[in-house]
Protein backbone atom coordinates (compact mmCIF):
# COMPACT_ATOMS: atom_id res chain seq x y z
CA UNK A 1 0.00 0.00 0.00
CA UNK A 2 1.59 3.25 -1.05
CA UNK A 3 1.14 6.28 1.09
CA UNK A 4 2.80 9.55 1.74
CA UNK A 5 4.88 9.92 4.83
CA UNK A 6 2.90 11.25 7.76
CA UNK A 7 5.58 13.71 8.70
CA UNK A 8 7.32 14.20 5.40
CA UNK A 9 6.20 16.28 2.46
CA UNK A 10 2.50 16.48 1.85
CA UNK A 11 -0.10 19.10 1.21
CA UNK A 12 -0.18 20.19 4.82
CA UNK A 13 3.57 20.63 5.11
CA UNK A 14 3.68 22.57 1.87
CA UNK A 15 1.14 24.93 3.30
CA UNK A 16 3.13 25.20 6.48
CA UNK A 17 6.38 26.07 4.75
CA UNK A 18 4.70 28.66 2.56
CA UNK A 19 3.33 30.37 5.62
CA UNK A 20 6.65 30.37 7.37
CA UNK A 21 9.12 31.09 4.65
CA UNK A 22 7.45 32.44 1.57
CA UNK A 23 7.12 36.05 0.54
CA UNK A 24 4.25 38.25 1.62
CA UNK A 25 2.15 37.51 -1.44
CA UNK A 26 1.93 33.85 -0.57
CA UNK A 27 1.17 34.50 3.06
CA UNK A 28 -1.67 36.68 1.87
CA UNK A 29 -2.86 33.89 -0.45
CA UNK A 30 -2.86 31.45 2.44
CA UNK A 31 -4.83 33.79 4.69
CA UNK A 32 -7.28 34.30 1.88
CA UNK A 33 -7.58 30.51 1.58
CA UNK A 34 -8.62 30.35 5.22
CA UNK A 35 -11.20 33.08 4.61
CA UNK A 36 -12.50 31.16 1.59
CA UNK A 37 -13.00 28.17 3.82
CA UNK A 38 -14.87 30.17 6.45
CA UNK A 39 -17.02 31.71 3.70
CA UNK A 40 -17.75 28.23 2.39
CA UNK A 41 -18.72 27.11 5.90
CA UNK A 42 -20.90 30.20 6.33
CA UNK A 43 -22.85 29.34 3.22
CA UNK A 44 -23.69 25.96 4.79
CA UNK A 45 -24.51 27.41 8.21
CA UNK A 46 -26.64 30.21 6.81
CA UNK A 47 -29.02 27.86 5.05
CA UNK A 48 -31.50 26.58 7.59
CA UNK A 49 -29.05 25.15 10.11
CA UNK A 50 -31.56 24.80 12.89
CA UNK A 51 -34.13 22.99 10.72
CA UNK A 52 -31.45 20.72 9.33
CA UNK A 53 -30.11 19.57 12.69
CA UNK A 54 -33.65 19.06 13.98
CA UNK A 55 -34.44 16.87 10.98
CA UNK A 56 -31.61 14.52 11.86
CA UNK A 57 -33.30 12.08 14.22
CA UNK A 58 -32.77 8.38 13.71
CA UNK A 59 -33.75 6.00 16.41
CA UNK A 60 -32.24 2.62 17.08
CA UNK A 61 -28.72 1.97 15.89
CA UNK A 62 -26.06 -0.60 16.82
CA UNK B 1 -0.47 -12.47 17.49
CA UNK B 2 2.29 -11.52 15.09
CA UNK B 3 -0.18 -10.81 12.32
CA UNK B 4 -3.53 -9.56 13.46
CA UNK B 5 -6.67 -9.33 11.42
CA UNK B 6 -9.05 -6.46 12.00
CA UNK B 7 -12.13 -4.95 10.46
CA UNK B 8 -14.19 -1.81 10.90
CA UNK B 9 -18.00 -1.60 10.84
CA UNK B 10 -19.41 1.86 10.30
CA UNK B 11 -23.04 2.82 10.76
CA UNK B 12 -23.90 6.00 8.89
CA UNK B 13 -26.39 8.60 9.96
CA UNK B 14 -28.96 9.42 7.33
CA UNK B 15 -31.14 12.47 6.94
CA UNK B 16 -33.31 13.43 4.01
CA UNK B 17 -34.27 17.10 3.91
CA UNK B 18 -36.02 19.62 1.72
CA UNK B 19 -34.33 22.78 0.57
CA UNK B 20 -35.60 24.56 3.68
CA UNK B 21 -33.93 22.00 5.96
CA UNK B 22 -37.16 20.33 7.08
CA UNK B 23 -37.46 16.59 6.82
CA UNK B 24 -38.51 15.34 3.39
CA UNK B 25 -38.54 11.61 4.08
CA UNK B 26 -38.45 9.44 7.17
CA UNK B 27 -35.17 7.50 7.54
CA UNK B 28 -36.86 4.23 6.50
CA UNK B 29 -38.11 5.63 3.20
CA UNK B 30 -34.84 7.47 2.53
CA UNK B 31 -32.84 4.30 3.18
CA UNK B 32 -35.05 2.33 0.79
CA UNK B 33 -34.42 4.93 -1.90
CA UNK B 34 -30.69 4.89 -1.18
CA UNK B 35 -30.47 1.10 -1.45
CA UNK B 36 -32.56 0.72 -4.63
CA UNK B 37 -29.56 -0.05 -6.87
CA UNK B 38 -28.20 -2.50 -4.26
CA UNK B 39 -31.49 -4.38 -4.04
CA UNK B 40 -31.90 -4.34 -7.82
CA UNK B 41 -28.53 -6.02 -8.18
CA UNK B 42 -28.66 -8.47 -5.30
CA UNK B 43 -32.38 -8.79 -4.47
CA UNK B 44 -31.35 -7.98 -0.93
CA UNK B 45 -30.31 -4.99 1.15
CA UNK B 46 -27.58 -7.14 2.67
CA UNK B 47 -24.78 -7.91 0.24
CA UNK B 48 -21.10 -8.73 0.06
CA UNK B 49 -19.16 -6.75 -2.50
CA UNK B 50 -16.29 -7.37 -4.89
CA UNK B 51 -13.93 -5.88 -2.36
CA UNK B 52 -15.18 -8.54 0.09
CA UNK B 53 -16.83 -5.93 2.33
CA UNK B 54 -20.40 -6.16 3.55
CA UNK B 55 -22.97 -3.47 2.81
CA UNK B 56 -26.38 -3.58 4.45
CA UNK B 57 -29.16 -1.72 6.17
CA UNK B 58 -28.99 -2.04 9.91
CA UNK B 59 -31.61 -1.52 12.59
CA UNK B 60 -32.90 2.05 12.52
CA UNK B 61 -32.28 2.34 8.76
CA UNK B 62 -28.61 3.01 9.28
CA UNK B 63 -26.62 2.14 6.17
CA UNK B 64 -23.72 0.05 7.41
CA UNK B 65 -20.47 -0.83 5.73
CA UNK B 66 -18.15 -3.44 7.21
CA UNK B 67 -14.67 -3.65 5.74
CA UNK B 68 -13.26 -6.98 4.74
CA UNK B 69 -10.61 -8.64 6.90
CA UNK B 70 -7.42 -6.55 6.84
CA UNK B 71 -4.00 -7.27 8.35
CA UNK B 72 -2.49 -3.92 7.42
CA UNK B 73 -3.94 -0.78 8.98
CA UNK B 74 -3.39 1.47 5.98
CA UNK B 75 -5.16 -1.14 3.91
CA UNK B 76 -8.00 -0.98 6.41
CA UNK B 77 -8.19 2.81 6.10
CA UNK B 78 -8.32 2.44 2.31
CA UNK B 79 -11.10 -0.14 2.57
CA UNK B 80 -13.00 2.11 4.97
CA UNK B 81 -12.63 5.16 2.72
CA UNK B 82 -13.72 3.02 -0.23
CA UNK B 83 -16.94 2.35 1.67
CA UNK B 84 -17.51 6.08 2.09
CA UNK B 85 -17.12 6.59 -1.65
CA UNK B 86 -19.46 3.73 -2.42
CA UNK B 87 -22.15 5.13 -0.17
CA UNK B 88 -21.53 8.66 -1.43
CA UNK B 89 -22.16 7.37 -4.93
CA UNK B 90 -25.42 5.70 -3.87
CA UNK B 91 -26.36 9.00 -2.22
CA UNK B 92 -25.63 10.97 -5.41
CA UNK B 93 -27.70 8.53 -7.45
CA UNK B 94 -30.63 8.75 -5.03
CA UNK B 95 -30.46 12.54 -5.06
CA UNK B 96 -30.39 12.51 -8.86
CA UNK B 97 -33.53 10.33 -8.86
CA UNK B 98 -35.25 12.79 -6.52
CA UNK B 99 -34.34 15.61 -8.87
CA UNK B 100 -35.57 13.72 -11.93
CA UNK B 101 -38.88 13.12 -10.22
CA UNK B 102 -39.06 16.76 -9.26
CA UNK B 103 -39.03 15.96 -5.54
CA UNK B 104 -37.69 18.52 -3.11
CA UNK B 105 -35.52 16.03 -1.22
CA UNK B 106 -31.84 15.50 -0.62
CA UNK B 107 -30.14 12.71 1.34
CA UNK B 108 -27.11 13.47 3.50
CA UNK B 109 -25.01 10.60 4.85
CA UNK B 110 -23.14 11.41 8.02
CA UNK B 111 -20.22 9.35 9.25
CA UNK B 112 -20.78 10.34 12.86
CA UNK B 113 -22.19 8.74 15.99
CA UNK B 114 -25.11 10.69 17.39
CA UNK B 115 -28.26 12.37 16.09
CA UNK B 116 -29.98 15.55 17.26
CA UNK B 117 -31.89 13.78 20.02
CA UNK B 118 -28.87 11.90 21.33
CA UNK B 119 -29.58 8.55 19.70
CA UNK B 120 -26.18 6.95 19.26
CA UNK B 121 -24.88 4.62 16.59
CA UNK B 122 -21.57 3.05 16.17
CA UNK B 123 -18.18 2.58 14.70
CA UNK B 124 -17.23 -0.92 15.77
CA UNK B 125 -13.67 -2.19 15.67
CA UNK B 126 -13.02 -5.90 15.45
CA UNK B 127 -9.74 -7.55 16.32
CA UNK B 128 -8.93 -11.21 15.99
CA UNK B 129 -7.34 -12.51 19.17
CA UNK B 130 -6.00 -15.89 20.11
CA UNK B 131 -8.50 -18.17 21.82
CA UNK B 132 -5.74 -19.44 24.10
CA UNK B 133 -5.17 -16.03 25.66
CA UNK B 134 -6.99 -15.18 28.85
CA UNK B 135 -9.88 -13.07 27.64
CA UNK B 136 -11.01 -12.53 31.23
CA UNK B 137 -7.75 -10.70 31.90
CA UNK B 138 -7.67 -8.83 28.63
CA UNK B 139 -10.37 -6.19 29.26
CA UNK B 140 -8.84 -5.17 32.59
CA UNK B 141 -5.59 -4.29 30.86
CA UNK B 142 -7.19 -2.84 27.75
CA UNK B 143 -9.82 -0.63 29.40
CA UNK B 144 -7.58 2.18 30.73
CA UNK B 145 -6.13 2.45 27.23
CA UNK B 146 -9.58 2.63 25.63
CA UNK B 147 -10.81 5.18 28.17
CA UNK B 148 -7.91 7.54 27.49
CA UNK B 149 -7.18 7.02 23.78
CA UNK B 150 -9.87 9.58 22.88
CA UNK B 151 -7.26 12.31 23.51
CA UNK B 152 -5.57 10.90 20.40
CA UNK B 153 -8.33 9.42 18.25
CA UNK B 154 -11.52 11.15 19.43
CA UNK B 155 -13.63 12.86 16.77
CA UNK B 156 -14.17 15.94 18.97
CA UNK B 157 -17.47 17.68 19.38
CA UNK B 158 -19.65 19.80 21.60
CA UNK B 159 -21.73 18.54 24.51
CA UNK B 160 -24.30 20.46 26.52
CA UNK B 161 -24.10 19.94 30.26
CA UNK B 162 -27.00 19.60 32.69
CA UNK B 163 -26.68 23.30 33.58
CA UNK B 164 -27.20 24.25 29.94
CA UNK B 165 -23.62 25.29 29.21
CA UNK B 166 -21.88 23.82 26.19
CA UNK B 167 -18.27 22.80 25.84
CA UNK B 168 -15.89 21.21 23.39
CA UNK B 169 -14.87 17.62 24.24
CA UNK B 170 -12.57 14.96 22.79
CA UNK B 171 -15.41 12.52 22.20
CA UNK B 172 -19.17 12.92 22.44
CA UNK B 173 -19.47 9.16 22.45
CA UNK B 174 -17.96 9.02 25.92
CA UNK B 175 -21.30 10.20 27.31
CA UNK B 176 -23.00 7.23 25.64
CA UNK B 177 -20.94 4.60 27.46
CA UNK B 178 -22.57 2.96 30.44
CA UNK B 179 -20.58 -0.18 31.18
CA UNK B 180 -17.02 -1.39 30.81
CA UNK B 181 -17.67 -4.82 29.32
CA UNK B 182 -20.98 -6.47 28.50
CA UNK B 183 -23.02 -8.21 25.84
CA UNK B 184 -25.26 -5.16 25.30
CA UNK B 185 -24.89 -2.81 22.37
CA UNK B 186 -27.66 -0.30 22.84
CA UNK B 187 -29.39 0.02 26.18
CA UNK B 188 -26.36 -0.04 28.46
CA UNK B 189 -23.66 0.33 25.87
CA UNK B 190 -20.21 -0.97 26.92
CA UNK B 191 -16.69 -0.07 25.74
CA UNK B 192 -16.03 -3.71 24.92
CA UNK B 193 -18.84 -5.90 23.69
CA UNK B 194 -18.46 -9.58 24.54
CA UNK B 195 -20.20 -10.81 21.40
CA UNK B 196 -17.84 -13.54 20.31
CA UNK B 197 -18.36 -14.26 16.63
CA UNK B 198 -14.85 -15.02 15.45
CA UNK B 199 -16.00 -15.74 11.86
CA UNK B 200 -13.34 -18.42 11.97
CA UNK B 201 -12.35 -21.59 13.80
CA UNK B 202 -13.70 -20.96 17.34
CA UNK B 203 -11.10 -23.31 18.80
CA UNK B 204 -8.32 -21.02 17.60
CA UNK B 205 -9.78 -17.54 17.49
CA UNK B 206 -12.09 -15.19 19.24
CA UNK B 207 -13.24 -11.74 18.33
CA UNK B 208 -12.58 -8.64 20.36
CA UNK B 209 -15.38 -6.20 19.62
CA UNK B 210 -14.45 -2.64 20.64
CA UNK B 211 -17.43 -0.31 20.38
CA UNK B 212 -16.19 2.77 22.23
CA UNK B 213 -14.63 4.46 19.21
CA UNK B 214 -15.85 7.54 17.38
CA UNK B 215 -16.35 7.38 13.65
CA UNK B 216 -13.25 9.11 12.37
CA UNK B 217 -12.95 11.14 9.18
CA UNK B 218 -9.19 11.77 9.33
CA UNK B 219 -7.23 8.94 7.74
CA UNK B 220 -4.60 9.36 10.43
CA UNK B 221 -7.16 9.13 13.24
CA UNK B 222 -8.66 5.92 11.83
CA UNK B 223 -5.21 4.44 11.27
CA UNK B 224 -4.11 5.31 14.81
CA UNK B 225 -7.19 3.66 16.34
CA UNK B 226 -6.18 0.31 14.87
CA UNK B 227 -2.40 0.65 14.91
CA UNK B 228 -2.21 1.63 18.59
CA UNK B 229 -4.86 -0.84 19.77
CA UNK B 230 -3.05 -3.62 17.89
CA UNK B 231 0.17 -2.77 19.75
CA UNK B 232 -1.61 -2.77 23.12
CA UNK B 233 -3.14 -6.17 22.33
CA UNK B 234 0.34 -7.43 21.51
CA UNK B 235 1.52 -6.10 24.85
CA UNK B 236 -1.23 -8.02 26.62
CA UNK B 237 -0.44 -11.18 24.66
CA UNK B 238 3.24 -10.83 25.51
CA UNK B 239 2.40 -11.08 29.21
CA UNK B 240 4.37 -7.88 29.91
CA UNK B 241 1.40 -5.67 30.72
CA UNK B 242 1.64 -6.04 34.49
CA UNK B 243 2.44 -2.37 35.03
CA UNK B 244 -0.58 -0.71 33.46
CA UNK B 245 -2.61 1.54 35.73
CA UNK B 246 -6.10 0.36 36.61
CA UNK B 247 -8.86 2.94 36.73
CA UNK B 248 -11.14 2.87 39.74
CA UNK B 249 -14.22 3.83 37.70
CA UNK B 250 -14.22 3.31 33.95
CA UNK B 251 -17.38 5.24 33.17
CA UNK B 252 -16.82 8.34 35.27
CA UNK B 253 -13.23 8.40 33.98
CA UNK B 254 -14.18 8.26 30.31
CA UNK B 255 -16.48 11.24 30.78
CA UNK B 256 -13.87 13.19 32.73
CA UNK B 257 -11.20 12.50 30.10
CA UNK B 258 -13.53 13.66 27.33
CA UNK B 259 -13.97 17.04 29.04
CA UNK B 260 -10.38 17.65 30.08
CA UNK B 261 -8.72 19.16 27.00
CA UNK B 262 -5.51 19.66 29.02
CA UNK B 263 -5.19 15.90 29.57
CA UNK B 264 -3.79 16.42 33.05
CA UNK B 265 -6.79 16.01 35.35
CA UNK B 266 -6.07 13.20 37.86
CA UNK B 267 -8.13 10.02 37.44
CA UNK B 268 -8.54 7.80 40.51
CA UNK B 269 -6.72 4.47 40.20
CA UNK B 270 -7.29 1.22 42.03
CA UNK B 271 -5.15 1.30 45.15
CA UNK B 272 -5.63 5.01 45.86
CA UNK B 273 -3.18 6.67 43.47
CA UNK B 274 -4.13 8.82 40.49
CA UNK B 275 -2.92 9.27 36.93
CA UNK B 276 -3.88 11.71 34.18
CA UNK B 277 -5.09 10.65 30.74
CA UNK B 278 -1.76 11.81 29.34
CA UNK B 279 0.14 9.71 31.88
CA UNK B 280 -1.96 6.64 31.16
CA UNK B 281 -1.45 6.98 27.40
CA UNK B 282 2.26 7.67 27.82
CA UNK B 283 2.56 4.56 29.98
CA UNK B 284 1.01 2.35 27.29
CA UNK B 285 3.13 3.98 24.60
CA UNK B 286 6.32 3.36 26.59
CA UNK B 287 5.33 -0.25 27.32
CA UNK B 288 4.52 -1.13 23.70
CA UNK B 289 7.54 0.66 22.20
CA UNK B 290 9.92 -2.32 22.60
CA UNK B 291 7.36 -4.59 20.89
CA UNK B 292 6.99 -2.43 17.78
CA UNK B 293 8.50 -3.72 14.57
CA UNK B 294 10.77 -1.36 12.58
CA UNK B 295 7.95 -0.50 10.17
CA UNK B 296 5.77 0.43 13.13
CA UNK B 297 7.99 3.24 14.37
CA UNK B 298 5.78 5.67 12.54
CA UNK B 299 2.93 4.53 14.80
CA UNK B 300 4.97 5.29 17.91
CA UNK B 301 6.13 8.62 16.52
CA UNK B 302 2.64 9.74 15.51
CA UNK B 303 1.15 8.59 18.81
CA UNK B 304 3.81 10.59 20.68
CA UNK B 305 3.16 13.67 18.57
CA UNK B 306 -0.53 13.39 19.37
CA UNK B 307 0.15 13.21 23.11
CA UNK B 308 2.57 16.14 22.86
CA UNK B 309 -0.13 18.22 21.16
CA UNK B 310 -2.29 17.82 24.25
CA UNK B 311 0.58 18.22 26.69
CA UNK B 312 2.03 21.40 25.18
CA UNK B 313 -1.17 22.91 23.80
CA UNK B 314 0.70 23.42 20.51
CA UNK B 315 -1.92 22.35 17.97
CA UNK B 316 0.00 23.29 14.80
CA UNK B 317 0.39 19.64 13.73
CA UNK B 318 -2.70 18.16 15.38
CA UNK B 319 -5.11 20.75 14.00
CA UNK B 320 -4.34 19.54 10.48
CA UNK B 321 -4.07 15.88 11.32
CA UNK B 322 -6.36 14.57 14.07
CA UNK B 323 -10.14 14.82 13.93
CA UNK B 324 -10.67 16.30 17.38
CA UNK B 325 -8.08 19.04 16.86
CA UNK B 326 -9.19 19.84 13.30
CA UNK B 327 -12.73 20.21 14.60
CA UNK B 328 -11.64 22.18 17.66
CA UNK B 329 -10.02 24.71 15.35
CA UNK B 330 -13.03 24.92 13.01
CA UNK B 331 -15.49 25.26 15.86
CA UNK B 332 -13.32 27.91 17.50
CA UNK B 333 -12.97 29.95 14.32
CA UNK B 334 -16.64 29.83 13.42
CA UNK B 335 -17.80 30.60 16.97
CA UNK B 336 -15.43 33.55 17.11
CA UNK B 337 -16.32 34.86 13.67
CA UNK B 338 -20.03 35.05 14.51
CA UNK B 339 -19.80 35.39 18.29
CA UNK B 340 -21.72 32.13 18.72
CA UNK B 341 -22.26 30.14 21.88
CA UNK B 342 -21.07 26.55 21.38
CA UNK B 343 -24.65 25.41 21.98
CA UNK B 344 -25.85 27.32 18.91
CA UNK B 345 -27.48 25.07 16.27
CA UNK B 346 -25.01 26.42 13.73
CA UNK B 347 -22.18 24.72 15.65
CA UNK B 348 -24.07 21.43 15.56
CA UNK B 349 -24.62 21.99 11.82
CA UNK B 350 -20.87 22.57 11.43
CA UNK B 351 -20.19 19.27 13.20
CA UNK B 352 -22.58 17.44 10.87
CA UNK B 353 -20.99 19.11 7.83
CA UNK B 354 -17.59 17.82 8.97
CA UNK B 355 -18.93 14.24 8.96
CA UNK B 356 -20.90 14.59 5.71
CA UNK B 357 -19.36 12.09 3.26
CA UNK B 358 -20.41 14.02 0.15
CA UNK B 359 -17.09 14.48 -1.71
CA UNK B 360 -18.25 17.82 -3.15
CA UNK B 361 -20.06 19.34 -0.17
CA UNK B 362 -18.67 17.62 2.91
CA UNK B 363 -16.44 19.81 5.05
CA UNK B 364 -13.81 17.15 5.68
CA UNK B 365 -13.34 16.62 1.94
CA UNK B 366 -13.01 20.37 1.50
CA UNK B 367 -10.39 20.53 4.25
CA UNK B 368 -8.50 17.71 2.55
CA UNK B 369 -8.46 19.60 -0.73
CA UNK B 370 -7.04 22.63 1.06
CA UNK B 371 -4.35 20.60 2.83
CA UNK B 372 -6.02 21.22 6.19
CA UNK B 373 -6.88 17.55 6.82
CA UNK B 374 -4.55 14.65 6.07
CA UNK B 375 -4.61 12.85 2.77
CA UNK B 376 -2.11 10.06 3.31
CA UNK B 377 -3.52 7.45 0.98
CA UNK B 378 -3.10 7.90 -2.72
CA UNK B 379 -6.43 8.49 -4.42
CA UNK B 380 -5.75 5.49 -6.66
CA UNK B 381 -5.43 3.22 -3.61
CA UNK B 382 -8.82 4.27 -2.25
CA UNK B 383 -10.35 3.88 -5.70
CA UNK B 384 -8.80 0.43 -6.12
CA UNK B 385 -10.14 -0.62 -2.71
CA UNK B 386 -13.68 -0.17 -4.02
CA UNK B 387 -13.31 -3.18 -6.26
CA UNK B 388 -10.30 -5.06 -4.90
CA UNK B 389 -10.29 -7.04 -1.67
CA UNK B 390 -7.25 -7.14 0.62
CA UNK B 391 -4.91 -9.78 -0.82
CA UNK B 392 -3.29 -11.03 2.37
CA UNK B 393 -6.37 -12.43 4.17
CA UNK B 394 -9.39 -14.62 3.48
CA UNK B 395 -11.01 -11.53 1.97
CA UNK B 396 -8.96 -12.27 -1.14
CA UNK B 397 -10.86 -15.56 -1.64
CA UNK B 398 -14.28 -14.01 -1.04
CA UNK B 399 -13.44 -11.11 -3.35
CA UNK B 400 -12.33 -13.48 -6.14
CA UNK B 401 -15.48 -15.54 -5.79
CA UNK B 402 -17.83 -12.54 -5.83
CA UNK B 403 -16.02 -10.86 -8.71
CA UNK B 404 -16.13 -14.08 -10.75
CA UNK B 405 -19.82 -14.62 -9.99
CA UNK B 406 -20.75 -11.02 -10.80
CA UNK B 407 -18.78 -11.08 -14.04
CA UNK B 408 -20.34 -14.39 -15.07
CA UNK B 409 -23.82 -13.29 -13.98
CA UNK B 410 -24.28 -16.29 -11.67
CA UNK B 411 -26.56 -16.14 -8.61
CA UNK B 412 -24.51 -16.54 -5.46
CA UNK B 413 -24.47 -15.90 -1.74
CA UNK B 414 -21.62 -15.25 0.64
CA UNK B 415 -20.95 -14.41 4.23
CA UNK B 416 -17.75 -13.98 6.23
CA UNK B 417 -16.83 -17.67 6.19
CA UNK B 418 -18.97 -19.24 3.47
CA UNK B 419 -19.71 -18.90 -0.23
CA UNK B 420 -21.98 -20.86 -2.53
CA UNK B 421 -24.02 -20.71 -5.70
CA UNK B 422 -27.77 -20.26 -5.46
CA UNK B 423 -29.25 -23.45 -6.81
CA UNK B 424 -30.63 -26.68 -5.47
CA UNK B 425 -28.01 -28.95 -4.03
CA UNK B 426 -25.16 -26.41 -4.32
CA UNK B 427 -22.60 -27.21 -1.66
CA UNK B 428 -21.27 -24.26 0.33
CA UNK B 429 -17.52 -23.79 0.60
CA UNK B 430 -16.36 -22.68 4.02
CA UNK B 431 -13.03 -21.05 4.81
CA UNK B 432 -12.59 -21.07 8.56
CA UNK B 433 -9.07 -19.65 8.61
CA UNK B 434 -9.19 -15.83 8.28
CA UNK B 435 -5.51 -15.89 7.25
CA UNK B 436 -6.10 -18.25 4.32
CA UNK B 437 -5.41 -16.74 0.90
CA UNK B 438 -5.48 -19.94 -1.13
CA UNK B 439 -8.07 -22.72 -1.26
CA UNK B 440 -8.45 -25.45 -3.85
CA UNK B 441 -12.15 -25.64 -2.96
CA UNK B 442 -12.66 -21.97 -3.73
CA UNK B 443 -10.66 -22.36 -6.95
CA UNK B 444 -12.98 -25.21 -7.94
CA UNK B 445 -16.05 -23.15 -7.06
CA UNK B 446 -14.80 -20.27 -9.21
CA UNK B 447 -14.23 -22.72 -12.08
CA UNK B 448 -17.86 -23.82 -11.81
CA UNK B 449 -18.99 -20.19 -11.73
CA UNK B 450 -17.13 -19.47 -14.95
CA UNK B 451 -18.47 -22.60 -16.61
CA UNK B 452 -22.02 -21.52 -15.79
CA UNK B 453 -21.64 -17.88 -16.84
CA UNK B 454 -24.13 -15.92 -18.87
CA UNK B 455 -27.08 -15.33 -16.54
CA UNK B 456 -28.26 -12.22 -14.75
CA UNK B 457 -26.62 -12.99 -11.41
CA UNK B 458 -27.70 -11.76 -8.02
CA UNK B 459 -25.52 -11.35 -5.02
CA UNK B 460 -27.12 -11.70 -1.63
CA UNK B 461 -25.53 -12.21 1.72
CA UNK B 462 -26.61 -15.14 3.82
CA UNK B 463 -29.34 -14.12 6.23
CA UNK B 464 -27.58 -12.73 9.30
Amino acid sequence: MSQQSLHGSGPSDDENSSEETAAGGQVFASAQGADDLLDEIDSVLESNSEEFVRSFVQKGGQ
Amino acid sequence: MERRIGGLETEFGLVCVRGDGTRALEPEAAARELFKPVVAKGRSSNVFLRNAARLYLDVGSHPEYATAECDDWWELVAQDRAGERLLAELMAQANARFAERGEDARIHLLKNNVDHEGNAFGSHENYLVDRRGEFTRLPRILLPFLVTRQIVTGAGGVVTEADGTSRFVFSRRSDHMFEAVSSATTRTRPLINTRDEPHGDPNRFRRLHVIVGDSTMSEVSTWLRFATTDLVLRLIESGRAADVPELEDTISSIRAVSRDLSGIEPLPLEGGRTASALQVQQRYLDLVAPLARPEEHEVLETWQRALDAVLTGDRSWASRTLDWAIKEKMVGQVAQRHALDLGDPRIERLDLAYHDIDPAQGLHASLQRRGLAPRVLADADVEAARTTAPTSTRAHLRGRFIAAAEDAGVDHVADWTTMRLVRQGAMPVSVMDPFATTSSQVDALIERVRAEGGGQGTNAAHPA
